[in-house]
C-alpha cells in the first residue's frame, strides 16, 4: 500500500466536534462582553470603508487580527493541534500587513465605488462575517456562547477581513491581504467538514450537525471572495 | 503529584477489581520477571478524544469516562506524544481518579515530538502522572532503530516495563513483520477491524508463534463503521445473540477482533460514558467462535 495514499483529511484533524465547539465557546465565556465592542469596530470599519475613509478602515482590524493570534490561536487551539501556533503567528503576520497598507496607502482604493460588483461582494461578504455567522450557531441548536463573532473568534474575523480587502483594496494588496484570510477560511471549512463526517458520539452529533451549514457556507464565502478578487484584479487591468 | 487514594476511591477500586476478575482476560504473553500478566480484552484509546486541552468542562467529562472504564475493569489506555493534549488530560484524570491497579499505561515515542526517546518517556510520565510506563512503542515506525533500541535499554533498566511498534491503516506492513522477526519486542500496535483484515493473513500469525502481545487500533475504522451501520437502521442478525451474545453493534464489532485468538486487546476511543459501558460490555463471554467469525465478517460485507 502506498502510505500517502492511505492518508485521509481527517488523520490531520486530532479532536473531536465536541472539543471544537468547547473551543469556540470558552472564547465566548472567557470574553464576553468584549464581542459589542468588536462587533461595533466591524460595522464602523464597513460604514468608513463605504464612505471613503479607507486608511482608518484598514488600519482597525489590525489589532482584532493580533487578538484572535494570541487568544484564540496561540494560547487555545494551539493546545489541540500544534500548528495552531503556527496558524497565530500567521494572524500576526496579517494584522502587520494591515497596518503597512494603511501607513503606506500601497494599494489602497480611496474611494471605492459602491455599485462595482467586487465592492458589492466585498459588502455582502462584510456584512455575512459581521451578522450572519455569528447567528449560525444559535440557529442551528448551539449556545449564545458559541455564536462565532468577529475580532473574537477566527472565521467571522477572516471572512469579514475579506469583504473588507474586496472594498479597500486592489492589485498586489488585494492579492496579499487576501491569501491569509482565505487559507484559514478554507482550512476551518475542511475541518468543519472532518468534524461533520467523523462526529458520531451523542453530543458531538449537535456540533458535528452544525458542521454543515458551516462548511457550506464557508466554501461558499470563499467562491464569493475568489471570484470577487478576480473580478477586481481584471477591473484594475482594464482600467489602466 | 499526590497518589493517595480516598476511601470512597478504594471502594471503587474494589469493586473495580471484582469487575475485572469477572471479565475474560486474554493472556498476554510478554512478561515481567517471570510474573505472567493479563489484559482484559477492551482497553482504550485516546486519538482524537482525550485531545481537550485545558477545557474544565471536558476535562471532568472525560474523568468520567475514564472513571467508567475502572469501573468495569479496564486495562490499558494507550496515547501518544502525537495526540496534543492527550496525555496531560490523562494525568488529569489519574490525578481526580488515582491510579487503580488494573491500569496498563501505554505510550509512545514519536520522531516529531523533539527529543530522545528518553527525554521523550520521561516528559510523558510526567504529563500522565505516573511513575512508569508498562508499554512505551515506537508510534509508526519512526526511526524505530533508534527509539526501539533505547526502549530496550530502559526496559533491561526497569524504568518502562513492555516495548513495542505501531502501525495503523495498514501501511508498512512488510517492514512491521521484519520487525517482529527480528527484534525482541513485547507488542505490536496495528489496525484489525471487520472490515480491515489484511493482518489476519501474515501479522496475526507471525505474533502468536512469537508470543507478541497484538493491540488492534482503529476497531470501528476511526467511528465510521459502528456510525454508518447506526446511521443507516441497520439491525443485527437474528443469530448474533445466540451465536456471540452480541445486543449492539459494539458488541458485534468488538467482540469480532478481541476473539481472534493472537488479538490481545482492541482499542475504542470514545466521548461519551455510555458509549464506554458499550465497548466494555463488549469483552464479556461468551465470544464468538471461528465459524460465527467468518458469519459475522459475511454478515457485514453482505450489508
Amino acid at each position: 500500500m502506498n502510505d500517502w495514499a492511505s492518508y485521509q483529511l481527517q488523520d490531520f484533524i486530532p479532536f473531536t466536534a465536541d472539543i471544537y465547539v468547547r473551543l469556540l465557546e470558552r472564547m465566548g465565556e472567557t470574553f464576553w462582553p468584549l464581542h459589542l465592542l468588536t462587533l461595533a469596530l466591524g460595522a464602523a470599519t464597513l460604514v468608513l470603508a463605504l464612505s471613503h475613509r479607507t486608511r482608518l478602515a484598514c488600519l482597525l482590524p489590525a489589532p482584532l487580527w493580533a487578538f484572535v493570534a494570541i487568544a484564540f490561536f496561540i494560547q487555545r487551539y494551539a493546545e489541540l493541534n500544534w500548528a495552531g501556533g503556527y496558524v497565530g503567528y500567521a494572524f500576526i503576520s496579517q494584522a502587520v500587513l494591515l497596518v503597512l497598507i494603511a501607513l503606506t496607502e500601497f494599494g489602497l482604493n480611496k474611494a471605492p465605488r459602491r455599485s462595482s460588483p467586487p465592492v458589492i461582494i466585498g459588502t455582502a461578504i462584510t456584512l455575512f462575517g459581521l451578522i450572519i455567522l455569528p447567528l449560525m450557531a444559535p440557529l442551528t441548536g448551539g449556545s449564545w456562547y458559541q455564536a462565532e463573532v468577529f475580532g473574537i473568534h477566527a472565521d467571522p474575523t477572516a471572512i469579514t477581513t475579506l469583504g473588507l480587502a474586496l472594498i479597500l483594496l486592489r492589485g498586489l494588496a488585494l492579492w496579499a491581504a487576501a491569501i491569509i484570510p482565505a487559507l484559514w477560511v478554507l482550512i476551518s471549512a475542511l475541518t468543519l467538514q472532518v468534524l461533520h463526517a467523523t462526529g458520531a458520539a451523542a453530543s458531538g452529533a449537535v456540533a458535528s450537525g452544525a458542521a454543515v451549514p458551516g462548511a457550506v457556507a464557508l466554501f461558499t464565502v470563499l467562491a464569493f471572495a475568489l471570484l470577487g478578487v478576480v473580478w477586481k484584479s481584471f477591473e484594475s487591468q482594464s482600467a489602466r | 503529584m499526590n497518589h493517595r487514594i480516598t476511601r470512597r476511591q478504594s471502594l471503587k477500586l474494589i469493586g473495580a477489581t471484582l469487575a475485572a476478575m469477572m471479565l475474560p482476560s486474554v493472556p498476554l504473553l510478554a512478561s515481567t520477571g517471570g510474573l505472567r500478566q493479563k489484559l482484559p480484552p477492551i482497553g482504550m484509546g485516546t486519538w482524537r478524544t482525550f485531545n481537550v486541552g485545558s477545557d474544565p468542562t471536558l476535562l471532568d467529562a472525560r474523568t468520567e469516562v475514564v472513571k467508567t472504564f475502572f469501573e468495569h475493569g479496564g486495562g490499558l489506555i494507550d496515547s501518544s506524544p502525537m495526540y496534543g493534549s492527550a496525555p496531560d488530560v490523562m494525568g488529569y484524570t489519574l490525578q481526580q481518579l488515582g491510579t487503580p491497579e488494573s491500569l496498563f499505561s501505554a505510550e509512545k515515542v514519536w520522531s516529531p515530538a523533539g527529543g530522545s526517546a528518553r527525554e521523550q518517556v520521561a516528559e510523558l510520565k510526567d504529563r500522565w502522572n505516573v511513575e512508569h510506563f508498562d508499554l512505551v512503542q515506537v508510534h509508526n515506525l519512526t526511526d524505530w532503530r533508534e527509539h526501539l533500541a533505547a526502549l530496550q535499554e530502559m526496559k533491561a533498566k526497569g524504568t518502562i516495563r513492555h516495548v513495542g511498534i505501531t502501525t495503523s491503516h495498514g501501511r508498512r506492513h512488510s517492514e512491521v513483520e521484519q520487525i517482529m522477526t527480528s527484534e525482541d519486542i513485547d507488542f505490536v500496535q496495528l489496525t484489525y477491524n471487520i472490515t480491515n483484515r489484511e493482518a489476519e493473513d501474515r501479522l496475526l500469525p507471525l505474533a502468536a508463534e512469537r508470543g507478541i502481545g497484538v493491540i488492534a487500533n482503529r476497531p470501528y475504522d476511526g467511528g465510521r463503521l459502528i456510525k454508518n451501520l447506526k446511521r443507516r437502521g441497520e439491525s443485527l442478525p437474528e443469530w448474533a445473540q445466540a451465536e456471540c451474545g452480541c445486543s449492539t453493534w459494539a458488541d458485534f464489532l468488538l467482540k469480532f477482533i478481541v476473539s481472534h485468538p493472537a488479538i490481545t486487546c482492541a482499542i475504542p476511543a470514545t466521548t461519551q460514558v455510555e458509549h464506554m459501558h458499550e465497548n466494555m460490555r463488549a469483552g464479556s463471554d461468551p465470544m464468538p467462535s471461528a465459524d460465527a467469525r467468518q458469519r459475522m465478517a459475511a454478515y457485514i460485507e453482505s450489508l
